[in-house]
């Protein structure tokens, strides 16, 4: 190859890959909408507040993102967590000691399933700041959740903790 | 020469288009390496200290094991759903190899590792385990701590992303 095509065949090398690149990694619209969905329940979360109503409406906030039906089986010696309401009570009770959470979602995969559903599959790490020395701890966890759309709105139908060491 | 013509030279060289491409070139490779060799890992946590300090760089090597299998002591990337958060723990058990800890003290198929590397050992315990073919034990090298708030155990291969090499 002549030094004169040298730059345009790279040019166009770069954006070929590119072009691949973004083919490869393209999701439809329930699949943006479902990232969507969890980053914003990620924000919720992360938002703390202290008021009793203030409390009341973050909980109930968190808890429009569950079906009515919703499972929460966090792992081996805890009892899963069923339904909605339940869900709410315990996000309520537990407000004042999640505020010192920090929590942030990871390669987060989408698997659209028939009929309206979707397998997900991320890591959430929770980063907890010691109040009297500042210092941040990392913990970091697998989860599975099946995801169901229903009047528009993709909710969380049931969150299922994996144990990558066992 | 003009300040411009100076400024332009000593940015873009004396051939610019040579400059070009070698910094496409060099983006390029900068990209494969960092996304499919090479992974820069920051350590998060006390569970691998004093080998590893809380914060410190480490890259993890995605070939280490392309022709060769994971040996004890190798200090290994786990992935938990994908690549961007990872556990870094070592390997202490091999594929079909019997493993419990009495008192601290890690035994394989009955007799008992030397471990250097382990400077605090608490009476940890853990009763027989039975590793598959697929399956190494990984575990920190904090052993001070309370095996409470260490993540260990068994671990399948295709959850090894790599070797810690730095």
């Amino acid at each position: 190859m002549t030094r004169r095509f040298a730059v345009p065949a790279a040019v166009l090398a770069v954006l070929i890959g590119a072009g691949v690149f973004a083919w490869s990694t393209r999701e439809t619209s329930d699949e943006r909408e479902i990232r969507s969905r969890l980053d914003t329940l990620r924000n919720e979360v992360n938002t703390s507040t202290k008021d009793g109503i203030g409390v009341a409406l973050h909980a109930a906030q968190i808890g429009s993102y569950f079906t009515e039906d919703s499972v929460v089986e966090l792992g081996e010696g805890a009892a899963p967590i069923k339904g909605r309401e339940t869900l709410m009570g315990m996000v309520a009770r537990l407000q004042p000691r999640t505020a010192a959470f920090r929590l942030d979602l990871d390669d987060v995969s989408i698997e659209m399933v028939p009929g309206d559903a979707a397998d997900v599959l991320l890591t959430a790490s929770f980063t907890r700041r010691n109040i009297s020395t500042g210092e941040e701890s990392l913990d970091a966890r697998e989860y599975a959740l099946v995801m169901t759309k229903a009047d528009n709105t993709w909710r969380i139908a049931r969150i299922t903790a994996i144990d990558t060491l066992r | 020469m003009s300040i411009g013509s100076l400024t332009r030279r000593l940015v873009f060289g004396s051939h610019p288009r040579r400059t070009l491409v070698r910094v496409l070139v060099l983006a390029t490779l900068s990209f494969i390496i960092f996304k499919w060799v090479l992974i820069p890992i920051r350590a998060e946590g006390i569970s691998m200290e004093p080998t590893y300090q809380s914060g410190s760089l480490h890259l993890a090597n995605r070939l280490a094991y392309r022709y060769r299998s994971p040996a004890r002591g190798d200090i290994v990337a786990i992935k938990l759903a994908g690549p961007h958060v990872l556990y870094v723990k070592r390997i202490i058990g091999l594929p079909g190899e019997h493993l419990s800890i009495e008192r601290g003290q890690v035994y394989i198929n009955g007799a008992p590792l030397t471990e250097a590397y382990v400077k605090n050992r608490r009476g940890w315990d853990k009763p027989d385990v039975a590793l598959t073919g697929r399956e190494y034990f990984v575990i920190g090298d904090n052993r001070g701590m309370r095996a409470a708030d260490h993540d260990f155990g068994r671990v399948d291969v295709s959850r090894i992303l790599g070797k810690v090499v730095f």
